[in-house]
């Protein structure tokens, strides 16, 4: 080996004693090496792990801090009860009954709780669809309303004393009422066992007497009928087999009578077979404007005063051989002439409604129908209609008899005199001369905490029951939950009381085992929900045109004044007010003020104009709306007022069904103004409007009204809606194709493919499906079912006045309603009004998505416009980005899930009204969707598509390999449309029905909200025809001027 | 008489009075050595009430949710985006003035740089307070951050320009500290020499970094500064362009539009002039330092003023003209019916004659050097400036698309103005902290000034310029004769 030795320096090489120690200290400090052996606690922490230990001691202190959540505990079945799986759903066939109404449903129950309302599609009455009004779709609510009252209890100074159900009890008050001569006064009763029941119980207390009582009367329908056809009752209307359709002060698309019926009817004559371009021409008299107006062809603006005189004119004019009085204005003697001309050209498909409750015009109005061959036909008497049996004249004895003492003892059922007669303060004076009162209402209600004893009626979806709302169409009703409280079927309490040992349930299963000839086919009939016969048959009633000249004298005999009038009318959301308790209801905006949570006076731009209100920016966006003080009757009253298109100038209009007493619950009382004191119970019938407004001043104090929409117009944005005359669509179908196709030249020069050249981003494929909507803007009627439907499905919170003032509503899906005047003539009889359902159009090229930092909206491969809310964190940026505006922000703890405790309360600004603590209830909360994660405060939610119950559908089709279940599957909305303008579905699947109106059913009027700014829609719409020949929508020229030629990338 | 002037004739000396290097030292750090005046402490009192309640604002914004503040399903950003981008505006000044102006050799930089870049630093942390606290879910706010997670390879979006403001803004804020503070190094050894108490010794002997004015110091301080400065230049102009992405990427009629990069640059600029005229002038006045931001400094920056405005009011043209020409008719109703007029006419109105009328009287010499005026055109441009971003955000947002949907924004909320008036409360404290501890002028870049500019110097070439031709010849050129 070699010996050389190679040294760097004299120390080295001299290994002296400072050489030595630099050697040894070469590395002054230790290597950053763990040294375990003093235990991980008493470890140093070298430089160079210093990140890692500020990362280990922040994730560790977050994980420590962040990992305390609240306990729930869920209990599991001990003994699985059988057919019942946890997160299945079940669904019974039941009927929802509520004031006469009665409406074949399917619950949808989820672990024992009835979460959802559809239609029953079996049934005649439904038009075999599923649609649902509003009102059904929120009955679920009331099932867990916080104020119903949880158990009997006696009325001692107003205030409640609970009582057991126990044979005492029962014992006692059939004390009280023997030797009484009791009155049953109550709600249309459809239901053919408690019928039974009744008269049972009443032939044990021989004098007493069965009283009708309807909140809102059809009196006077009942008794023309009588007088016409020889039957007090009503018939069943077909507006599918009018071609002329003319209604007189009738809302038959939104309050009267069986109106969702009705609009599943009326939708089939609007909807525009493109090959064939046809539908029914539907003229509408009215003052105030009403959904079914809104829907209108042409529409006519008279007084209520008038009502009579337009149909003696218009009998007159059909060859009545009655002499009418003339009419003054012009436009409403033209529209009677057309109405009179058309529907005498179309005899046998023609139908005439009129709203009055005045016999002598109904009188008239059976000629009218009988004139046009309706009878039979459009107006069919094959099974008579029950909805509505109350006769006012009725109700009148009974208060007076009352107040002399008569009546002993009354017994009341869903009825609420208290609040919703005319003369309450009569009635109720009656009421304290009665010995013994018994009111079986689910609440202590106006009426009820002035009787003796209140016996709680369970909801219907607790109770076994049925209901014949057309002569031998049955409706079956059984419980879908166990009684929540401790209430009685008010018919088990008559059996009761008239010394049966049986209760109602019993009695009932009997009765139809009985009648339908066995336990088996009891069964069945349950499971179907319905007993109805296979066809609809048509018969017509043998017709008594006796008492029309009588009438018609009587009718030309009313005058109209030179005074204001008033119409009362009721809203869609909340009808005669029974269900003011209802949170989804209230704030459920109106189809045409689009207010929620009041009543308001709907005045014209006129009178607004005389009032001194200036209709300008600041009093569309101001929802501080002035108070006038009206003079009504000699009364002074003051209510703020709503200027509104298309009333009649001289004519004013208020809700009823508002001003509940504190006894309806926390989110219905106090809200709005009490009309119904305004009702003219003068007459033998009520009438709905007064011709006595002397006087209106505007007093300059305002009131905050809580609306959802602040702007009426489209402004000609021919790109959002379209609308044209069916001349205009026959002459020139295709339009909307035309339009298309010119974006496509613009943008898309070398392929033609709009969709994938004329943006930067890559066009992605959806291999599997890809969802899609299709919106009929001539079949949507704008009711609203739809708005609720998703709410229930979706868990959409509500969240009070206070917060929809400060445009916080937070509906998935709304309705626009635009008042599409021509040339920006806005009142009238000129106007139209369009109803635009606007929701997540799932765009493919979505602004929302690439906006959002944190990716916590994006695109899923089937369409969808996905919201992960676990990753939102609350920039706003996408609703701000989002050109149809339906992203929903959670500006408050709504829903109560938020990690914050008790923030629900908070001053200062505004603040969350009681409606949310009620909402947030334990037990409203079990009306919660569990399928549905509930949003927390901060994030953005948003349609989803119901995407919930795209996966469920997925799921059964890929478990029974059968792809037709992803066919038939339908989101909330789709389901709750009763006119069926909403159509859903996989738009890769060419069978589906979504793909076939695009491509080829309906392809000349489908268009896409704002094509040109390149966003791909999933939603279609259809653009909206009407039978009129009035210019409608934008002038030709200006639609030449608004197509836009936008650079159509972003 | 000589033809050799040392004082130019266009060029007003930097520096007023004939001062020493020992008067200059003397004048700045006075103010940190001694007490503070009572005018101090209650200004310093003020900004901290106003900081608390935006403090209690923020929190009843956390507690019970953006509902505190009056936004609504259409106007989804009010006030809060208003006053970030307006913050972030005012944040330009500082790092234009140092960075642009270094790199450009302005000479007149040095006097109000220092005050300026500290101004930049509070104003950027005002700004991030908005985005921050406007979300509705503030506790999530680490999602915008890239970091490798648990949850799959879940990571921000990397399309959305909130997230590009992330970086923008936090580079920015990153690098305009850097450049602030590494300027304060000499002045804080300065100060550390001079300290008397045991606490000053500490402090400014850890904030200085052991400087000890060695030439190397010197020249690697010089070096960093012109590499800051060249990484800030980009950086004025990227931030205020990223923050126009906010608008310009959408797809709102108003908010969607090429122009807004070099509209929001000069904006800022603008502004962030405004804002720093406004703190100089009361600067000046309070710590006496007149005679080191003279009227040639205020003239000077009214000059960008009016520069700037003008670009701006050229860009609120162009803007109109392009709503027209483009024949968009939906661009053209968001500008001509319902911004120009509509509910919220009045703030347009109100921008028009703040940002580009009134700033037109600074082409009067006689008003740019009018130090009353001066202050009153700053708070004006200011308040213009506001309502630029008002205007841009809620009047293009109110009224878009759908006019189902369009609604107001009617009037903010007590904590909407208290978040706000807290985000004053943090700048002023921070400035009050600043003037009080740091030297508000650069100390040592005055001093280099002093060899080329003002009095002293003039003093001292007054010989020189005595001077005949001659003789100045002789005198610089002896043994050179022929």
């Amino acid at each position: 080996m070699d010996q050389k030795k190679y040294w760097q320096n004299l120390g080295e090489l001299n290994n002296t004693e400072g050489y030595q120690k630099l050697v040894k200290d070469e590395f002054q400090e230790d290597l950053p090496m763990f040294d375990n052996s003093k235990g991980l606690l008493d470890a140093k922490t070298p430089r160079r792990d210093f990140l890692k230990y500020v990362g280990f001691s922040t994730a560790a202190a977050a994980v420590a801090a962040g990992c305390e959540a609240p306990v729930r505990k869920s209990i599991p079945y001990l003994n699985k009860p059988e057919n019942l799986s946890p997160g299945v759903a079940q669904y019974y066939a039941t009927t929802y009954v509520a004031e006469g109404d009665a409406v074949p449903v399917v619950a949808k129950v989820r672990d024992g709780r009835p979460i959802k309302i559809e239609g029953n599609d079996h049934s005649f009455l439904n038009m075999k669809g599923e649609g649902t009004s509003a009102r059904v779709q929120s009955s679920v609510l009331d099932l867990y309303d916080t104020a119903r009252l949880r158990w009997p209890a006696e009325v001692v100074n107003k205030e409640l004393k609970e009582l057991q159900l126990s044979e005492a009890l029962d014992k006692k008050i059939a004390g009280e009422l023997s030797g009484t001569t009791p009155v049953l006064l109550t709600s249309t009763i459809t239901s053919p066992t408690t019928k039974q029941v009744i008269a049972e119980f009443l032939a044990k207390y021989p004098g007493g007497r069965h009283v009708q009582y309807d909140a809102i009367s059809y009196s006077g329908l009942l008794l023309a009928n009588e007088r016409s056809y020889g039957k007090r009752t009503l018939p069943s209307y077909r507006f599918d087999k009018a071609k002329v359709i003319v209604s007189i002060d009738a809302d038959f698309l939104g309050t009267w009578l069986s109106s969702e019926e009705y609009a599943s009817q009326y939708a089939s004559g609007r909807k525009i077979n493109q090959k064939n371009p046809e539908m029914s021409k539907h003229i509408q008299f009215e003052g105030v404007l009403s959904l079914t107006g809104a829907n209108a062809d042409d529409r006519f603006l008279t007084r209520p005063s008038e009502t009579g005189a337009i149909v003696l004119n218009l009998l007159a004019k059909l060859g009545g051989g009655v002499a009418a009085p003339a009419i003054a204005d012009e436009k409403v003697k033209k529209g009677i002439d057309m109405a009179a001309s058309m529907l005498g050209a179309n005899k046998g498909a023609a139908l005439v409604v009129c709203g009055s409750n005045d016999p002598d015009v109904q009188v008239l109005v059976n000629a009218i129908n009988e004139l046009l061959g309706a009878n039979g036909v459009t107006i069919n008497w094959a099974a008579p209609v029950q909805i509505r049996q109350g006769i006012d004249g009725e109700m009148d004895q009974l208060v007076k008899d009352m107040n002399s003492g008569q009546v002993s003892s009354l017994l009341i059922y869903e009825a609420n005199p208290a609040y919703n007669y005319q003369d309450a303060a009569g009635f109720i004076s009656g009421l304290q001369k009665v010995k013994l009162s018994v009111s079986f209402n689910d609440r202590a209600d106006e009426t009820s905490v002035l009787c003796k004893y209140i016996i709680p009626h369970p909801h219907y979806l607790e109770s076994w029951g049925d209901a014949e709302a057309r002569v031998g169409f049955y409706g079956l009703m059984q419980p879908t939950i166990e009684h929540l409280f401790s209430t009685r079927p008010f018919q088990t309490s008559l059996l009761k009381w008239s010394g049966s040992n049986t209760d109602y349930d019993e009695y009932f299963k009997k009765y139809w085992v009985e009648k339908l000839g066995g336990q088996m086919a009891f069964d069945a009939a349950l499971q179907s929900g319905v007993v109805e016969p296979a066809e609809v048959s048509f018969a017509s009633l043998p017709y008594n045109g006796a008492a029309v000249a009588d009438a018609a004298a009587k009718v030309a005999s009313v005058k109209s004044g030179s005074n204001a009038e008033l119409i009362l009318y009721q809203k869609v959301s909340i009808g005669s007010g029974a269900t003011a308790n209802n949170p989804w209801l209230q704030e459920m905006p109106d189809p045409i003020s689009r207010a929620t949570w009041d009543n308001y006076v709907m005045i014209s731009y006129a009178m607004a104009k005389e009032l001194g209100i200036e209709l300008n920016d600041k009093y569309e966006v101001e929802y501080k709306k002035p108070v006038v003080e009206f003079t009504i009757n000699g009364k002074p009253v003051k209510l703020p007022i709503l200027a509104i298109a298309g009333m009649h100038p001289k004519v004013i209009a208020l809700a009823v069904g508002y001003g509940r007493g504190e006894g309806v619950g926390l989110a219905g009382a106090n809200v709005g103004y009490n009309a119904y004191p305004l009702v003219n119970g003068k007459g033998a019938t009520r009438s709905y409007y007064s011709t006595d407004v002397t006087g209106y001043k505007n007093t300059g104090d305002t009131y905050d009204i809580a609306y959802t929409q602040t702007h009426n117009q489209y402004e000609g944005r021919v790109e959002v809606v379209r609308e044209y005359t069916l001349a205009d669509f026959r002459k020139n179908p295709e339009a909307v194709p035309h339009y298309r196709e010119e974006l496509a030249e613009d943008f898309a020069k070398h392929t033609g493919d709009f969709r994938a050249e004329a943006t930067m981003y890559p066009n992605y494929e959806s291999p599997g499906a890809h969802w899609g909507m299709s919106i009929d803007l001539n079949a949507c009627t704008g009711c609203g079912a739809c708005t609720i439907a998703c709410t229930a499905e979706n868990n959409v919170p509500v969240v009070g006045k206070s917060e929809v003032k400060r445009y916080h509503d937070m509906h998935w899906l709304r309705i626009d309603r635009y008042y599409a005047s021509y040339r920006d003539k806005t009142e009238g009889d000129d106007l139209n009004v369009v109803f635009m359902p606007m929701l997540c159009q799932h765009c493919d090229n979505a602004p929302c998505e690439n906006v959002c930092p944190v990716s916590a909206t994006n695109h899923s491969s089937e369409g969808l416009n996905q919201m992960a809310y676990n990753r939102c964190i609350g920039t706003r940026y996408c609703a701000n980005n989002c050109p149809f505006k339906v992203r929903r922000f959670n500006w408050a703890d709504y829903t109560g899930a938020d990690s914050f405790p008790d923030n629900q309360q908070f001053g200062v600004v505004g603040g969350l009204d009681p409606v949310v603590a009620q909402m947030n209830d334990d037990l409203t909360r079990m009306v919660l969707n569990p399928d549905v994660t509930v949003r927390s405060r901060g994030v953005i939610e948003k349609c989803s598509f119901c995407v919930q119950r795209l996966q469920d559908a997925k799921l059964k089709a890929k478990k029974s390999q059968d792809p037709s279940e992803i066919r038939n599957v339908k989101t909330a909305c789709m389901q709750a449309c009763s006119t069926g303008a909403i159509v859903f579905g996989n738009v890769n699947d060419k069978e589906s029905r979504v793909y076939k109106l695009r491509t080829e059913e309906q392809n000349h009027r489908t268009y896409y909200a704002l094509e040109h700014i390149h966003v791909l829609p999933n939603i279609s719409y259809l653009a909206k025809i009407r039978n009129t020949d009035r210019p409608v929508g934008v002038k030709e020229e200006e639609h030449g001027a608004t197509e836009i030629k936008e650079e159509a990338h972003h | 008489m000589s033809l050799i002037k040392y004082e130019s004739f266009v060029r007003e000396p930097l520096v007023d009075g004939t001062k020493t290097y020992n008067d200059v030292t003397e004048d700045i750090v006075y103010t940190i050595e001694a007490k503070p005046s009572r005018l101090w402490y209650i200004g310093f009192y003020i900004s901290v009430a106003l900081l608390l309640f935006g403090v209690y604002s923020i929190y009843r914004d956390v507690t019970y949710g953006i509902g505190q503040w009056n936004l609504g399903k259409t106007v989804g950003w009010g006030w809060d985006i208003t006053n970030f981008v307006w913050w972030v505006g005012i944040g330009h000044a500082g790092t234009l003035i140092s960075a642009i102006l270094l790199l450009f050799r302005q000479g007149w930089r040095t006097g109000v740089n220092r005050a300026a870049e500290a101004m930049t630093i509070f104003a950027v942390m005002c700004a991030g307070q908005f985005p921050i606290w406007h979300m509705g879910r503030v506790w999530m706010a680490f999602f915008v951050m890239p970091y490798p997670n648990t949850r799959g390879a879940l990571w921000p979006n990397f399309n959305s320009p909130l997230l590009w403001d992330v970086f923008a803004i936090s580079t920015y804020f990153t690098v305009s500290l850097l450049f602030w503070y590494s300027g304060l190094l000499p002045d804080l050894a300065t100060i550390r020499d001079r300290a008397k108490t045991k606490l000053r010794k500490l402090f400014y002997g850890v904030a200085s970094f052991g400087w000890s004015g060695s030439t190397k110091h010197w020249q690697r301080h010089e070096s960093l500064s012109l590499v800051l400065a060249g990484l800030s230049t980009p950086l004025v102009l990227s931030v205020h362009t990223i923050v126009s992405f906010d608008f310009a990427t959408s797809v709102v009629p108003g908010w969607h539009t090429t122009i807004f990069p070099p509209y929001f640059v000069a904006g800022a600029v603008f502004s962030g002039f405004a804002m720093v005229q406004t703190l100089m002038l009361i600067t000046r006045r309070v710590m006496n330092l007149q005679d080191y931001i003279t009227l040639g400094h205020i003239e000077a920056m009214n000059k960008v003023i009016v520069l700037t405005g003008s670009i701006v009011g050229c860009a609120y043209l162009t803007e109109l003209f392009i709503a027209w020409y483009g024949a968009n008719p939906y661009e053209y109703d968001a500008f001509f019916k319902y911004r120009l007029a509509g509910p919220y006419g009045w703030s347009y109105w109100i921008m028009m004659t703040c940002n580009v009328v009134s700033p037109q009287l600074f082409w009067f010499q006689k008003l740019r050097r009018n130090i009353g005026f001066t202050f009153f055109m700053s708070i004006i441009v200011n308040i213009g400036m506001w309502f630029e971003r008002f205007v841009i955000i809620v009047t293009s947002i109110y009224r878009d698309y759908l006019p189902s949907s369009w609604t107001m924004y009617y009037r903010p909320t007590i904590f909407e103005i208290g978040f706000y008036l807290g985000t004053f409360g943090l700048f002023f404290t921070c400035y009050f902290l600043f003037s009080k501890y740091f030297p508000v002028i650069a100390i040592a870049e005055i001093k280099h000034v002093l060899k080329t500019s003002g009095e002293s110097y003039k003093a001292k070439m007054a010989d020189l310029e005595n001077l005949s031709v001659e003789e100045f010849y002789a005198k610089t050129h002896h043994g050179d004769h022929h």
